[in-house]
């Protein structure tokens, strides 16, 4: 496979990845806000302001007042916003062209819809009412891009790559979710009570990450921060933690790198290291200093994206 | 006796900042035919990037350097050694028969086989105006003409460097009367190629000890092909035959199949380019 | 008679004065389309509305379009397909696959000829400004033998029917021909739409052409190559015909590559992978000569891979179709086809050349000035139908401007007679009905070592609108599914 192709598969993954959580936290944090137990949660402004942290926009003018209609297109369907869900959907079918004669004509024609949905979504409607619709189809849509690529595609390297972006992705998505809401956690903190560790954000995190059901079926009681922390980082049987993420990533790259000598400067050699690191923390470690880990944890990601480039990507 | 020539060629070429891809192409090795032989070459990069000996388009010797990494200085060294011929320009037949070799000129089988060396290209195209610029004397031989031609071009530009440079056309030479031997050898090829007679570009290094100009840099001068001579070498720049000073590196249409260097270098800001060609001769 | 009852063309109106594919002169339906005439007869109108639309939204969702480059954004847009396809008789097939393959073998003949030893030029036959004056000549390619002495591997020769019934060469398309994609997609969109009519005809398939392009390919491999490891090389996905190099390449089953994915060292080709450099035996070509090389061509090309040139000379790599195989592609070298044919095969045209007036020819460019009303003009080396002026279309001041042009540099152009384009019963988007409208036929031929190959099918290209002779997708043309029939 062409390195340049390879690239282009990767972010392929990635964008399709990408834009699912965006679109996701917009409809989570708007409609749960709705009846949010308390004041702050129920601010618009609150809601507003945590969705562009969680972009990576955040406004730093905490007297500025917040338009919704302005917010929501600039995140969903802003030609001009590199960030926005559009421009992710639109660079994903990009790196979809570039490798057309790898990936199936299924896959392909299923990522095209999804684009053309997209471009001809009226932005006037979706800031206006449209919010729920046009998330909802962006999920639906990515879950078929993903069973198109599990189902339509050889399980061989180009397979593996797609992998390797989705879940350098998801992890990435979902550290950066837990920043958010953790931060939303953090300023919540006061009304009627709430005290952290009780926050109603943990819910709404657990939510933003699809996997509010399955923690409630692991731990059968109501999320607390160090118990959704732990099933969203170190839970290996959930599909979406960070342990499950990188696991899927490990597993992808022994597809590309087959060979079982010792190397230090693999690509998966480092993989294996974080990795093994995350299995072998319990949460308290984590929880006394949440922040530094978010951190670590991110450059620890991109890191081993700019390994992967240099080994495999370089064209 | 031989003349043993060594020519050392050197480029160092700055940028202002990073470069991170870029491709040379070299035309700078002298060939080796009837009346010179390549002995040695030696070729160096200051990065160590792999020296790749190619031929061109036209079957010329190259070399071509792709450094894959990035850099922002880089000094190329070349040194040739040539034996050249000590030949008289003027030892051959004259011809017998003038109007034979004009019919020559004009018989289809000529033109077919010099097809390349008769077209006209940009380089060397006159403007509409200057048609008349030069009549050949059809009772002359082609050789006494060419040689006039040779002496009409010579006097015609003042040699100067710095007002003219590789793109400039002849329409601009003829107005400003100034440029430098590119220039020459162009309005040279132009005008005989206008009067049917095969005429193409050569570019060498030329052996300045007699006073010549040369500038330090490489070299043009014209060939011309004489029905039952051959091809025959102009030095228009000088008023000269080609003889053993001319060292010949390759030939084509005009300056632009003959570039002594190509690249194509992937970098942001301003560049420089130092340059120097030394002819050394070594009387054997 | 039973076009009156035939719903879907009850309203169809035929021009006595052109010659229709379907009806004959009296208007009664002609054999070999009387059962598709019947099968359609079958539906309303409204019917074909629907398939119409289905149709159209199929090839957008496939992303089978084009990009057209607006002031805002690009857009994209679908090729116009139309679901009435064109029936050609096996017997009407014969003489153009013989055809197609005639001229073929011929302009290859030609290519080595002049850039060899230009015997043809030497005996007389065609002019020497042929060569010395065109821009597509390639002094670098004098003297190279490509790899199995072919120039011209992949051929679309244009080709249509005249009032006469005959079939006439319009233009020896020998660059990057392309539209052969949409040949089979045409006929996947059609067995979609309309799966039940195809029970009733023995029809070739279509989707044979990747797997013998690849085999003459692969016969023309560079000297030494044991199993030749062949790419496709795109300008990239901006390109307008970027499905159709994505397209070959994943049905032949190789790489589709851009130059920054090839690099040269020590003259062999090489691409660049997820495990590193692997050797390129085989390119098919989708970029101009121009471009192919900047150390030795357009020095500003980012779309070639230096050194490539310097590989193709020594051998080492095959480039699919030759470097400089423009120059037979010009418009004044079609002029010469029967002449060339004769010359190096020793036959006579099987297929009709429409007679050229040169206007570097002064008692011909007299005849055009004086004729221009009921000429068509060409440069004689634009491709897409750019440039093409057409006599009876033309106002006086239009007429007078072309004229200037032609005198100011004769050598630039060509004329023909208006030729009379066949029609075709074709869907009408904004009346809803089926209209008659001219169309042509782009046929494959693909030349091997010792072997060859013809699409059997080729592409019908519709022009849309009313009266236009000039069916190029850049002009707004379409295309029909083309069955040639193994019996009637």
């Amino acid at each position: 496979m062409l390195a340049r192709v390879a690239n282009n598969l990767f972010w392929m993954g990635r964008y399709i990845e990408r834009s699912e959580h965006i679109a996701r936290y917009l409809n989570v944090n708007y409609f749960s806000s709705l009846d949010a137990p308390n004041q702050l949660s129920q601010s618009r402004q609150f809601v507003l302001r945590s969705m562009l942290f969680m972009v990576g926009d955040p406004e730093l003018d905490d007297d500025k007042h917040l338009l919704e209609e302005h917010v929501l297109y600039k995140i969903g369907v802003d030609h001009d916003t590199p960030y926005s869900i559009i421009n992710n959907v639109k660079l994903a079918r990009e790196n979809a062209n570039s490798a057309r004669d790898l990936i199936s004509t299924e896959l392909y024609e299923a990522i095209n819809k999804f684009y053309h949905f997209i471009l001809n979504y009226d932005p006037a409607i979706f800031v206006k009412n449209g919010l729920h619709d046009f998330t909802l189809h962006i999920t639906e849509m990515t879950d078929i891009l993903r069973g198109k690529i599990r189902g339509t595609l050889l399980h061989d390297p180009v397979y593996a790559i797609i992998m390797l972006g989705i879940n350098m992705e998801r992890a990435t998505q979902v550290i950066r979710i837990i920043n958010a809401k953790y931060n939303d956690a953090l300023n919540s903190q006061g009304g009627y009570g709430d005290k952290f560790s009780k926050s109603f954000e943990w819910t709404t995190l657990l939510k933003c990450a699809e996997s509010y059901d399955m923690m409630r079926r692991h731990y059968k009681k109501t999320p607390t921060s160090v118990s959704t922390l732990e099933f969203l980082i170190l839970n290996p049987n959930c599909p979406r933690s960070i342990m499950n993420s990188l696991n899927q990533v490990y597993r992808h790259i022994k597809v590309l790198d087959t060979t079982t000598n010792y190397n230090k400067n693999a690509t998966a050699f480092l993989i294996g290291k974080v990795r093994s690191e995350i299995q072998y923390k319990h949460i308290e470690e984590i929880e006394c200093n949440i922040q530094a880990f978010i951190e670590n944890i991110l450059n620890n990601l991109s890191e081993i994206s700019l390994k992967m480039e240099k080994e495999f990507f370089n064209y | 006796m031989p003349l043993e020539y060594c020519i050392r060629y050197n480029t160092t070429n700055t940028y202002e900042n990073k470069v991170h891809s870029a491709y040379w192409q070299f035309l700078i090795i002298p060939e080796t035919n009837e009346s010179q032989d390549l002995i040695t070459t030696d070729f160096n990069n200051s990065l160590a990037a792999m020296n790749e000996f190619s031929i061109n388009g036209y079957g010329f010797s190259t070399i071509r350097v792709n450094p894959r990494k990035n850099f922002q200085e880089i000094t190329f060294n070349a040194e040739f050694k040539v034996l050249k011929k000590d030949a008289n320009p003027f030892e051959f037949d004259p011809s017998q028969n003038i109007k034979e070799d004009y019919l020559r000129l004009n018989s289809l089988n000529f033109k077919v086989d010099f097809d390349q060396f008769l077209k006209n290209t940009p380089f060397t195209t006159l403007p509409d105006s200057s048609m008349g610029l030069y009549q050949l004397d059809d009772t002359l031989s082609l050789f006494d003409n060419l040689q006039a031609l040779n002496t009409w071009t010579y006097q015609s530009i003042y040699f100067k460097v710095g007002v003219t440079d590789v793109n400039t056309t002849l329409n601009n030479i003829i107005t400003k009367k100034y440029g430098v031997c590119q220039d020459f050898t162009h309005l040279f090829c132009a005008i005989a190629r206008n009067n049917k007679i095969p005429t193409r570009y050569v570019s060498g290094y030329l052996h300045q000890g007699n006073g010549y100009f040369g500038d330090s840099q490489m070299h043009a001068w014209a060939e011309a092909y004489i029905p039952t001579i051959g091809w025959v070498g102009f030095d228009p720049t000088n008023n000269v035959l080609v003889a053993s000073n001319h060292i010949k590196v390759c030939h084509g249409k005009d300056y632009q199949d003959c570039a002594p260097l190509k690249g194509i270098v992937c970098s942001q800001g301003q560049n420089e380019t130092q340059y120097s060609v030394q002819v050394i001769s070594r009387q054997q | 008679m039973t076009n009156i009852e035939n719903k879907i063309f009850s309203s169809y109106q035929r021009d006595s004065q052109l010659y229709d594919e379907i009806f004959d002169e009296e208007g009664a339906i002609k054999q070999v389309y009387q059962k598709l005439f019947n099968l359609y007869g079958e539906h309303s109108i409204e019917d074909y509305v629907k398939l119409n639309s289905k149709a159209k939204s199929s090839f957008f969702n496939q992303g089978i379009t084009f990009q057209v480059y607006g002031d805002k954004e690009t857009k994209e847009k679908i090729f116009p397909f139309d679901l009435f396809p064109r029936i050609i008789d096996p017997e009407e097939w014969e003489i153009i696959e013989k055809g197609s393959i005639q001229r073929s073998k011929a302009l290859n003949l030609f290519l080595w000829d002049i850039y060899h030893d230009k015997n043809i030029i030497r005996d007389g036959i065609v002019p020497m400004d042929l060569i010395s004056s065109s821009a597509n000549y390639l002094d670098q390619m004098n003297g190279v033998d490509p790899p199995g002495g072919i120039y011209n591997h992949i051929s679309g020769i244009d080709v249509i029917k005249h009032k006469d019934g005959k079939y006439y060469v319009l233009e020896d398309n020998i660059r990057c021909p392309s539209g052969v994609s949409y040949v089979i997609c045409n006929r996947t969109a059609l067995k979609r739409a309309l799966f039940g009519v195809f029970n009733h005809y023995q029809t070739y398939s279509v989707t044979n052409y990747a797997e013998n392009l690849l085999d003459l390919l692969e016969s023309v491999k560079p000297q030494g190559v044991d199993i030749p490891n062949c790419v496709v090389i795109t300008p990239g996905m901006y390109n307008s015909a970027f499905y159709e190099h994505s397209y070959l390449a994943k049905t032949m089953g190789v790489e589709l590559v851009e130059g920054r994915d090839l690099f040269v060292e020590n003259d062999f080709v090489y691409m660049k992978t997820i495990k590193g450099p692997v050797k390129v035996d085989i390119i098919y070509r989708r970029i101009d000569d121009q471009f192919l090389d900047p150390l030795e061509f357009k020095s500003d090309s980012a779309i070639g891979v230096p050194g490539l040139f310097a590989a193709y000379k020594k051998g080492n790599v095959t480039l699919a179709n030759a470097p400089g195989t423009g120059v037979a592609d010009d418009k004044a070298v079609y002029t010469y086809m029967p002449q060339i044919i004769k010359y190096y095969l020793d036959e006579e045209p099987i297929l009709n050349n429409v007679h050229t007036y040169h206007c570097s020819r002064p008692e011909e460019l007299k005849y055009v000035l004086d004729h221009i009303h009921e000429l068509v003009i060409k440069p004689v080396d634009e491709a897409g139908g750019y440039g093409i002026s057409i006599g009876n279309r033309l106002s006086t001041s239009e007429i007078e401007l072309v004229k200037e042009q032609i005198i100011e540099s004769p050598r630039k152009y060509v004329a023909q007679p208006i030729m009379s384009l066949s029609v075709h019963p074709t869907y009408i988007d904004e009346t809803e009905e089926f209209e008659q409208r001219h169309v042509d036929l782009r046929t494959f031929t693909v030349l091997g070592k010792d072997k060859e190959f013809v699409l059997k099918g080729g592409l019908t290209r519709v022009a849309l609108q009313k009266g236009n002779l000039i069916v190029n997708s850049s002009q707004g043309g379409g295309s029909k599914d083309t069955w040639v029939l193994k019996n009637i």
